[in-house]
């Protein structure tokens, strides 16, 4: 099959590759780009470890192909924290609140709940657990991650 | 788990995806949000030829509130409907059952023309579409036409499109007047395809007459299903008189192909249909009675 | 060890931040398929499409053409390479389940791996296996395990029978008179479900051989590096040191990478004739159909109570499902159920039979709690039992639990329970959740029409094996010449956090500032011999080795303290890095320039010391189990018309005794809990009556989510154990006492309706299939 040029910003760097139209965003993410922070874990868009950021919207990365994203803009968890590795809120709720043991989730659940907050920075319990719904953790029983949540909300907007 | 090799179109009109439909045939198929899709292709349920990515089509996004109509883009996603306020005040039905759909990360990327044109039974949109009597509009190279929610739906995962039209947007007729509309799911866990659920929209008289009610219920059969005969029986019907276990047990009587499997039997899912229309049908009278 | 008492403890105790977590929250961790090796392959298995059938002919010769295509292996290339397989923990005498490689002339499940493709790109590797043809003769599948015994049919025609091991105490009829002249008899056949670990990352290793120096490093997804080491030794006859196995991060276990399987062992065995590195990582259907199943059994649990609710005997007769490969051997684990049967309660009198059976499905592996079926039993069987006699289960379980007069107590197979605390957990479990209070507000709810239950569940299990195998652990550490510290234990983390672990008891045995420790963990090339994450031992046995290694240096600082100081040896104290003269805590040298002098000025050392600031030591563990104990109560409320149940609160008081960081105890209670209610509510590995898996993806197999979850409350009572620091095991116990304090919350609630649950998962329909049978599936599949 034919294979195609592409162009994606990913964490403000444009990457060119030719790929494969079946290439998935993430892998070519994991692959082309060597940004192994997505992780996959079950390709087929139920437990939202590949979760990535294109155009700021969170999308499962296992269910674009790299070619769909061609000349948009991708923020994975490597482009999280500031340039200088402080952690961003999330990144540093997750740590203070035990969010995370194995890691394997992890990104995925940064990345989900980095647009949750960005979107809804006041969330009660409920919009909290809906918006994490997408995303499976195997080791804590999501009661760090739901901490982290809570800390990591900025609260209401300053009328 | 990874797709098997296929062919890729990006076209940016609607009338070069057509003309690709057209030209491409039978192993041509329509990729727009992929949330279904590409799991499919990933676990090689589906290997096609090429895929005709409508998403970079920018006028099959939008949505516009004509003379008693709403009329939305088959590419706008679902995250879109969701949080427009016009969907909210014109179809109802469309908000409040977007949240049900998956998860918001699938939202972002699915789009309505993409699950009705899927036609998954257990999926809210085709059921929506079916309850309120919305059209669909197809384009081909041989034209544009138009076909109404009752014929559209023909089995599992199955549409009267022919192979090489092209679902563009979707038209809900506005109800107005003293009107109230209901979503009622039973999922395993949130955002998991019902096992069984109904969408509910009632419209009342000044005296509190049912003079309406729609009902689209999900996951009940092969392709989304309407309870005509259950609607009919409440209509002209004080709404305080109806027992809605009575309409919920209508609703699913006649069902002749229920799915039955892990997460449930046929009889089981039939008591639960019921138990949403019911539930729905007192949610929907209950506000259409403050309206 | 007269000198230097380790300093009061700074960090155990506290809720240090994880080493781990910087690198695993910015997208730097190190998993296997992470890793990218120059000219790397990638490998991808065909595998069986039915439950059982001959292979009678295999083609590859379409997928070996393929462009891209490196290797394609059948049996008949990969077999006849094992000198030897079996697992250290199992040894070399126990008896073994035939353990093929790639599956010979015959296979056994759905999932069985038949063919190995090696290509360019996984991609290309799923293309080939796409193209490999393979003719079957189906043969009759033995898929329901409760009839292998008697089955015609034979998973393994070589072994003779399906049965593969009968263990049991005394015969069940033992107690017969007991029984006879008991006031109330209580008798039920409780099932569990299959489910499985579902590590979020499945397994997957690399192997990369170099032909010319004969060298071989494994990068795997593992519990235990040292086992894998060990196992591939042994499989491919080579010599342990020529073999380093790595792992950096591991997304999760929970049992299921222990040890090695035979999609490993085929991995190990192309490497060498590859020639390049090979990886394979196992995708998410992988994992479903072919890592394996745990938990399929049921057992006839039955207990004699006295008119005042007093346990008179208890007795099981356990059946489990091992499906055609257990890894690793069932039968002993098999027994424990039995063993742990009576639980922590006052029975004298009990005994037990345990059966474990082949069967045509995936292969039964580790999982959590292995002998958690025990719990459930007991649990569940002491609710009904509370119905039936007509006492309140709590307060059936109070007459019966061990009380602190009743400690040491030896158990009916003679175990002695010591620093175990269940009365005390029990009572404390209650009181937070105001049980009375609870029974009130159920009574109200119960008139309004809603169902709400309360569930209660307690437990007495063992951690920390310390025999053979799991019976040492080694550590060394070292003061690097600035002074900062690196503690090397093998570790063999999948998240339970014992890189943090290690510095913390570092830190605090040596007096260090915890930012001057640092960790070595994972590699066979830089840590000695250990057996890894299992049995609930990382804490103590890590424990106990940085403890006794601690000392050693400890003693060495304090020497070379002394003499720089020119004070007695036994005033010096260790604390913030520094060593510092008692009483004069201005007197003091830093940790940098007692490494200095250790390693650049020897000369200054005091007379016949040797250089350097390194010591290693293996700790011996002294007890062959560490018991710990817990109770759980939750709460639900329940919808009879869907079946639905809502969790409303949850609580776990548990006895781990003193806790290094209370932050990774309540992870690993937690992440317990609710592998445990996805046991009880969602998940099942279902096979249809043919052989065939239902569910092999994560739509099909249901984990529980954010939104399914209570929140968990956690109470704490601290008896110390014998063993290093009075630590207990902590990492099983959540996934031991959560199925059945759910299902008793779920029979609370619905036993207005007189219902009695056996069968697990409590799904929606089979819920409503006790309430109303009409709803119930034809072939009787959801009851």
């Amino acid at each position: 099959m034919t294979e195609i040029a592409i162009k994606i910003t990913v964490n403000g760097r444009p990457q060119e590759a030719v790929v494969e139209p079946r290439l998935t965003l993430a892998d070519f993410l994991r692959e082309n780009c060597r940004l192994t922070g997505t992780h996959l874990a079950c390709e087929h868009g139920v437990c939202g470890a590949c979760t990535v950021l294109v155009d700021g919207a969170a999308v499962r990365s296992c269910l674009m192909f790299a070619v769909q994203a061609a000349d948009r803009e991708v923020t994975t968890v490597e482009g999280i924290a500031a340039p200088d590795g402080t952690l961003s809120p999330v990144q540093a709720a997750f740590r203070d609140c035990h969010g995370l043991q194995c890691g394997f989730c992890t990104p995925g659940f940064i990345m989900s709940l980095t647009a949750l907050l960005r979107d809804n920075p006041d969330p009660t319990d409920e919009d909290i657990r809906v918006g994490l719904s997408g995303n499976l953790c195997r080791c804590t029983g999501y009661q760090g991650i739901l901490a982290a949540a809570r800390q990591a909300a900025p609260g209401p907007a300053e009328a | 788990m990874k797709s098997a090799p296929f062919g890729y179109q990006a076209p940016t009109t609607i009338a070069e995806a057509v003309g690709l439909l057209a030209e491409l045939g039978d192993g041509a198929k329509v990729l727009a949000g992929g949330q279904s899709l590409i799991p499919m292709l990933a676990l090689r349920m589906a290997v096609l030829d090429e895929l005709v990515d409508i998403g970079r089509i920018i006028e099959l996004r939008g949505i516009q509130r004509r003379d008693g109509h709403l009329r939305i883009g088959a590419g706008t996603t679902e995250a879109v409907v969701g949080a427009d306020p016009d969907v909210a005040a014109a179809v109802p039905l469309l908000t409040r059952a977007t949240p049900l759909i998956g998860h918001f990360q699938i939202r972002n990327r699915g789009t309505l023309g993409g699950s009705i044109a899927h036609a998954d039974p257990a999926a809210e949109y085709p059921a929506i579409a079916l309850a309120l009597d919305a059209g669909l509009e197809v384009v081909s190279t041989r034209g544009r036409r138009t076909i109404a929610a009752a014929d559209f739906f023909d089995g599992f995962w199955s549409t009267t499109m022919e192979p090489d039209e092209l679902l563009v947007a979707v038209d809900f007729p506005v109800w107005t007047g003293r009107r109230g509309f209901a979503v009622e799911e039973f999922a395993r866990r949130h955002g998991d395809f019902a096992i069984a659920g109904a969408c509910v929209g009632v419209a009342l008289d000044d005296n509190d007459r049912v003079t309406r009610c729609a009902i689209g219920l999900i996951g009940l059969g092969a392709k989304p299903e309407r309870p005509t005969a259950a609607e009919a029986s409440v209509v002209g019907v004080g709404v305080t008189d109806v027992v809605a276990d009575d309409l919920g047990r209508l609703a699913v009587a006649d069902l002749s192909s229920i799915p039955s499997d892990l997460q449930g039997s046929a009889r089981y899912r039939e008591r639960v249909g019921a138990a949403m229309v019911s539930r729905a049908f007192t949610a929907a009278a209950t506000e259409a009675r403050r309206d | 060890m007269t000198t230097t008492s380790p300093t009061a403890a700074r960090y155990a105790g506290s809720r240090v931040h994880r080493v781990e977590d910087a690198r695993l929250l910015t997208g730097r961790g190190t998993y296997v398929d992470d890793i990218e090796l120059p000219r790397m392959v990638h490998a991808c298995f065909v595998r069986s499409p039915m439950a059982r059938a001959t292979i009678v002919s295999i083609d590859a010769s379409a997928a070996a053409a393929l462009p891209g295509v490196v290797a394609v292996f059948t049996a008949a290339d990969l077999n006849g390479g094992v000198k030897e397989q079996w697992h250290t923990s199992s040894g070399e005498e126990g008896p073994e389940t035939p353990r093929p490689p790639l599956a010979e002339g015959e296979v056994r499940f759905v999932g069985d791996p038949v063919v190995l493709v090696v290509a360019g790109s996984r991609y290309i590797a799923e293309d080939a296996a796409e193209l490999v043809e393979i003719d079957y003769e189906p043969l009759t599948p033995v898929v329901d395990y409760t009839q292998a015994a008697e089955a015609t049919e034979l998973v393994h025609t070589s072994h003779g029978s399906n049965i593969i091991g009968d263990l049991g105490a005394f015969p069940l009829s033992t107690f017969d008179d007991v029984f006879d002249s008991a006031a109330h008899v209580v008798s039920e056949t409780i099932y569990q479900q299959g489910y499985a670990p579902v590590p979020m990352e499945g397994r997957g290793l690399i192997v990369d051989h170099s032909a010319t120096t004969g060298d071989l490093t494994i990068y795997s997804a593992t519990q235990s590096p040292h086992e894998v080491r060990m196992f591939c030794a042994r499989l491919l006859g080579l010599p342990e040191h020529r073999i380093r196995v790595v792992m950096r991060d591991t997304g999760g276990s929970f049992g299921q990478k222990v040890m090695v399987q035979r999609d490993e062992m085929c991995l190990m065995l192309a490497g060498p004739k590859l020639g390049v590195p090979v990886k394979w990582v196992e995708d998410r259907q992988e994992n479903l159909l072919s890592a394996g199943m745990s938990r399929r059994e049921h057992g006839v649990a039955r207990m004699a109570f006295d008119d005042d609710g007093v346990i008179q005997a208890a007795t099981i007769d356990f059946v489990q499902d091992c499906g055609a490969y257990p890894t690793p051997w069932p039968v002993m684990t098999a027994a424990a159920v039995g063993v742990f049967f009576p639980g922590p309660y006052r029975v004298s009198k009990a005994t037990f039979q345990a059966r474990t059976v082949y069967t045509n499905t995936v292969g039964r592996t580790a999982y959590r709690g292995p002998w958690q079926f025990e719990s459930l039993a007991r649990e569940v069987l002491l609710d009904i039992a509370a119905r039936r006699i007509g006492i309140d289960p709590a307060e059936l379980r109070r007459r019966n639990l061990l009380r602190k007069e009743d400690i040491p107590y030896a158990s009916p197979y003679g175990m002695t329970y010591e620093q175990i605390s269940p009365m005390e957990t029990f009572e404390q479990a209650l009181s937070m959740l105001d049980y009375d209070a609870f029974r009130v507000e159920q009574a109200q709810a119960r008139a309004a029409g809603r169902y709400l239950g309360v569930g209660i569940s307690n437990y007495v299990e063992p951690s920390t094996p310390g025999y053979g195998y799991y019976g040492t652990e080694a550590a060394t550490i070292r003061v690097e010449p600035s002074g900062k510290v690196n503690v090397h234990v093998v570790g063999g983390s999948c998240g339970n956090s014992i890189e943090t672990t290690v510095i913390q008891l570092t830190a605090d045995a040596l007096g260090l500032n915890i930012d001057d420790v640092a960790t070595v963990q994972g590699d066979t090339a830089v840590t000695s011999f250990g057996a890894g994450t299992a049995g609930s031992r990382s804490g103590s046995m890590t424990a106990g080795a940085v403890g006794q290694t601690a000392t050693i240096l400890r003693e060495k600082l304090a020497a070379i303290a002394a003499h720089l100081l020119e004070a007695a040896v036994g005033d010096i104290e260790l604390t913030d890095s520094r060593a510092t003269v008692r009483g004069t805590p201005t007197v003091g040298i830093t940790m940098a320039e007692m490494a200095k002098v250790a390693y650049f000025e020897p000369q200054k050392l005091p007379p016949g010391m040797t250089a350097g600031l390194e010591a290693s030591s293996r700790y011996t563990a002294t007890d062959t189990s560490i018991f710990v104990n817990a109770t759980h109560v939750c709460t639900c409320e329940v919808d009879p018309v869907t079946g639905r149940v809502d969790l409303l609160r949850y609580i776990v008081s548990e006895d781990c005794g003193p806790m290094i960081n209370p932050n990774v105890v309540e992870g690993q209670i937690a992440g317990g809990v609710v592998q445990g209610i996805g046991g009880a509510l969602y998940e099942e590995l279902a096979y249809d009556e043919d052989g065939n898996p239902v569910t092999t993806t994560f739509a099909d197999y249901l984990l529980p989510t954010s939104t399914e979850v209570p929140i968990i409350e956690y109470g704490h009572i601290e008896t110390p154990s014998p063993g290093p620091g009075g630590y207990k095991g902590v990492g099983e116990g959540g996934a031991i006492g959560a199925p059945p304090a759910v299902v008793n919350a779920v029979a609370d609630a619905l036993s207005p309706f007189g219902v009695t649950i056996t069968r697990l998962p409590l799904s929606p329909a089979r819920l409503v299939g006790l309430l109303d049978p009409s709803t119930r599936a034809a072939d009787g599949s959801d009851q």
